[in-house]
């Protein structure tokens, strides 16, 4: 188990060194001048060509970039161009932000996706079926912002129950108060995951309840919430998991359209104003940030596997 | 795992039911010390006595500040958090472009217009307790221009060069008289002690932390730098030993929301009392409601489609002309910008002194427009290529005004493909000299400084700032109004000044270089309980002379 764990994780270094070189590239090769994005149209062509020598822009990609990984190397992330701060503590902090959310997230999908699609397997085509499956249609068909913006109204403004945006009050700090600012972004955001992992629990609970061992355990006397409890739903969650996994990713997303909508203070908004401003090193930070994130959610997925279906071996 | 007869039904209604009962936030309604007094008119001066004093402005920016330190600011959002921590040597007055004593009492502008000596206040300090004087002064101004100089290096600073490029040395004369000199006579330059590159900042704060002074504002103004939570807010409590007097308000928080249908809504729920960019459909429906103070005023910006003038048959004085005619920009501002906006039939915001209207205007008429085509050589009309960017400071709606431009544009024969770009990579291509220029015909707008003239006509039209010189994008030309400019900028009589301006506004006219739409409005939209708050037409906000009444 160590050894395959150390495997994936020494595998991991040329995955993120191309995710790097990818991100790099293209934020080269797009259009636009960060110094003169920065310095607006009023610049002079003197100005700008001293602060692109200053931020470094003038000497040669390859050597932008290889300045640019020793020094992350070395754990220096380099300075933010538009922000004028240092990009770690900045991206780490609006990592932390965005991780909030999408854990919460994660934790309503699951938490409301799961029961779902065991209730709507164990009671095919039965009323709570059919409704269930007619919001997982819904909750998969609307578009994120928007229901995102509908919250607020409704939440926010019409009940008044809930902060409409951002990530604190001003001058508070307490958990309360931003668990009260996480609800509605995080069941914004939730939705479209919430759905999907209904829809694979039921599926895959349905598989599961048909295949003969089922019919054993049924025909051993065992009490009907045995059965799906211990036996089939051990089994059934395994696809479920994968699907969760790769969810954190479509969340990663959807995650970015929130944080705007919400004005979340979150990595996602510190790179869409990043990548808007030609922020190089700030947008080159936080995917590199949020590429590893991804990489290591999918190896602590393939990781429990193991406990959860005992098919499964990780030793040679 | 479920008890028999638990229905998915019936959860999800207890889920509905839990988040009804959840607690009301607690919304930072601005706490005021007001006992209830009667409403005050808006033209009083100072809150009734006993009342007005104390609570919170929230304001609503349209996105995160970029840094505090006003000498390296390029942006609204950030001019708009920084403003009210500094002092700039001189002042524009209230609601006008006219200077005023700041942090210089006094000035005196030699006959050969090369020496400015500036008088300043004594008994000033800084935020952090030290003094302000001619030493700190001439810091501020040697950081921003002199590349030697030992705190350059702890900030960028893009408006140095159109600040303080003129200036060939600052010299201090005793501890309260500064002495500037310029290279050249240069008449807007009072202006430039006003601007925000001018505001001066703590020497000894500088010094202290380097290159996060971005960060660590301190200035002489009338409000103290509390905290800046990046993405969250910016925290301003007021200055109580301010020079002019202690602001009423006792904190002003910045908060960055960039949705602007979220920072409406924030607004209506109380969450900010106080936001910027009101959406043009909802601008009817805030004017309306009780609840609410919708502030308005006619800003220094040009919206405008310029040419390639450097090819044909855009070179050609009557196709721009019939252009001008078949444009209906009437329908643009009233139909699509919807009182965000006001006709412009001028390159120059009717705000800048020297503004005519008594100039040659093309009112939308599709049949001139066909007639000067015929004339000009170009009966069928031709086609073209147009390009928009999908959004941008100062563009209000590019796409669909730039829609309405092409349908106009066809009705007469002109037949333009519009191509969009992200904002960042359309001014990398459209600020380029003449034969690295790909487009016919493109968007774009601007927002003055300094408020004077100059920083529109000369900047924009003469024909020596063609990129990468300067600002005339499209390449126009018209010997007659370069000269007017050129003396225009170095007369140091403003009568004598107003009269050349005015000419050439004339002249600009019969030879139109864009397709002028309109003059953005200012607007910001406000709880009724804020009293006395006036825009400035270069941008930020003063609060220090605002009050709170519940």
């Amino acid at each position: 188990m160590t050894r395959y764990v150390t495997q994936r994780v020494i595998s991991l270094i040329p995955v993120l060194i191309g995710v790097t070189l990818l991100v790099f590239l293209v934020m080269q090769l797009a259009p636009g001048d960060p110094a003169q994005i920065m310095l607006g149209p009023k610049a002079t062509e003197s100005s700008l060509a001293q602060l692109r020598h200053e931020l470094g822009l003038d000497q040669p990609i390859y050597v932008q970039y290889g300045r640019w990984l020793t020094r992350v190397v070395q754990g220096d992330w380099g300075r933010s161009i538009q922000l004028k701060r240092e990009v770690l503590p900045f991206i780490l902090e609006r990592f932390r932000n965005s991780a909030y959310l999408m854990v919460l997230a994660v934790l309503l999908a699951c938490s409301a996706g799961i029961p779902a699609g065991i209730i709507s397997a164990i009671r095919q085509y039965s009323l709570d079926d059919r409704v269930a499956m007619i919001l997982v249609l819904v909750g998969f068909s609307i578009p994120i912002f928007w229901l995102g913006i509908m919250l607020q109204i409704i939440f926010g403004l019409k009940l008044g129950i809930l902060p409409v945006s951002g990530m604190q009050s001003p001058g508070q700090t307490g958990m309360l108060d931003l668990l009260k600012h996480l609800i509605l972004p995080a069941v914004a955001l939730a939705t479209g995951a919430t759905a999907i992992i209904a829809r694979m629990t039921r599926s895959s609970m349905l598989e599961v309840v048909r295949q003969d061992y089922i019919r054993t355990a049924r025909a051993k006397g065992l009490t009907e919430r045995t059965t799906t409890g211990r036996h089939a739903l051990k089994n059934a969650l395994i696809p479920v998991i994968t699907i969760v996994g790769l969810q954190v990713g479509y969340l990663l997303g959807g995650d970015i359209l929130i944080e705007i909508v919400f004005s979340y203070p979150g990595i996602g908004l510190a790179m869409v104003n990043g990548i808007l401003a030609r922020d190089f090193p700030l947008v080159q930070g936080a995917i590199l940030l949020v590429a590893s994130s991804y990489v290591l959610i999918n190896l602590a997925v393939d990781i429990t596997y193991a406990y959860i279906d005992p098919r499964i071996h990780y030793e040679q | 795992m479920f008890k028999r007869g638990t229905s998915l039904v019936g959860v999800l209604v207890l889920i509905a039911l839990i988040l009804v009962a959840c607690s009301p936030a607690a919304t930072p309604a601005p706490a005021s010390d007001s006992s209830g007094s009667e409403a005050t008119t808006e033209a009083e001066a100072a809150p009734a006595s006993g009342s007005g004093e104390g609570g919170t402005i929230i304001v609503g920016l349209q996105a995160e500040p970029t840094t505090l330190d006003s000498q390296q600011i390029s942006d609204y959002n950030s001019h708009r958090a920084a403003y009210g921590l500094y002092d700039a040597l001189l002042r524009f007055k209230d609601e006008s472009t006219a200077v005023e004593p700041g942090l210089a009492e006094s000035w005196e502008i030699s006959d050969d217009g090369l020496v400015y000596t500036l008088k300043l206040r004594q008994g000033v300090k800084f935020h952090d307790g030290t003094d302000f004087n001619a030493e700190a002064a001439k810091f501020n101004l040697e950081r921003q221009i002199d590349v030697n100089h030992p705190f350059h290096d702890t900030g960028e600073f893009p408006y140095a060069e159109f600040t303080w490029g003129t200036v060939d040395k600052v010299e201090v004369v005793d501890d309260y008289t500064l002495k500037i000199t310029l290279k050249e006579p240069f008449a807007p330059f009072l202006n430039h002690l006003a601007m925000h590159p001018a505001a001066i900042v703590s020497p000894a704060a500088i010094e202290k932390y380097g290159r996060d002074i971005s960060n660590n504002p301190v200035g002489t103004g009338p409000f103290k730098f509390v905290s800046w939570t990046p993405g969250v807010e910016v925290v301003l409590e007021k200055n109580p030993d301010y020079w002019r007097g202690a602001p009423h308000v006792d904190k002003v928080i910045y908060r960055p929301i960039i949705e602007d249908q979220s920072r409406l809504t924030e607004l209506e729920a109380g969450g900010v009392n106080f936001i910027v960019n009101i959406p043009p459909d909802d601008l009817a429906r805030l004017k309306d409601d009780p609840n609410l103070n919708v502030v308005e005023q006619p800003g220094m910006h040009t919206w405008w489609v310029a040419f390639n003038q450097a090819k044909a048959p855009f070179d050609n004085t009557q196709v721009r002309q019939a252009i001008n005619y078949a444009v209906n920009k009437q329908a643009i501002v009233d139909n699509l910008l919807q009182g965000t906006g006001t006709l412009a039939v001028n390159p120059l915001p009717p705000v800048v002194w020297s503004y005519t209207d008594d100039i040659q205007r093309y009112d939308y008429s599709p049949e001139k427009a066909k007639e000067l085509l015929a004339e000009a050589g170009y009966p069928d009309g031709f086609s073209c290529s147009f390009w928009v960017p999908e959004s941008g400071s100062g563009m209000q709606q590019p796409v669909a005004m730039g829609t309405a431009i092409q349908a106009d544009l066809k009705a007469v024969g002109i037949d333009c493909e519009i191509q969009t770009f992200e904002w960042g990579t359309y001014l990398d291509k459209v600020i380029v000299p003449p034969e690295d220029a790909e487009y016919d015909m493109f968007e774009m707008s601007w927002i003055g400084d300094n408020g004077d003239p100059d920083n529109h006509l000369y900047i924009l039209l003469s024909g020596e700032q063609w990129p990468p010189q300067g600002y005339n994008m499209g390449f126009y030309k018209n010997d007659e109004v370069d000269a007017l400019l050129q003396e225009a900028r170095t007369t140091l009589d403003q009568a004598k000044r107003t009269e050349l301006y005015q000419e050439a506004q004339k002249l600009i006219a019969q030879d139109p270089p864009w397709i002028i739409v309109d003059h953005e409005t200012q607007i910001v939209a406000m709880d009724k309980s804020i009293k006395n708050f006036k825009l400035h037409p270069t941008g930020p906000f003063r609060f220090e002379n605002v009050w709170i009444e519940e």
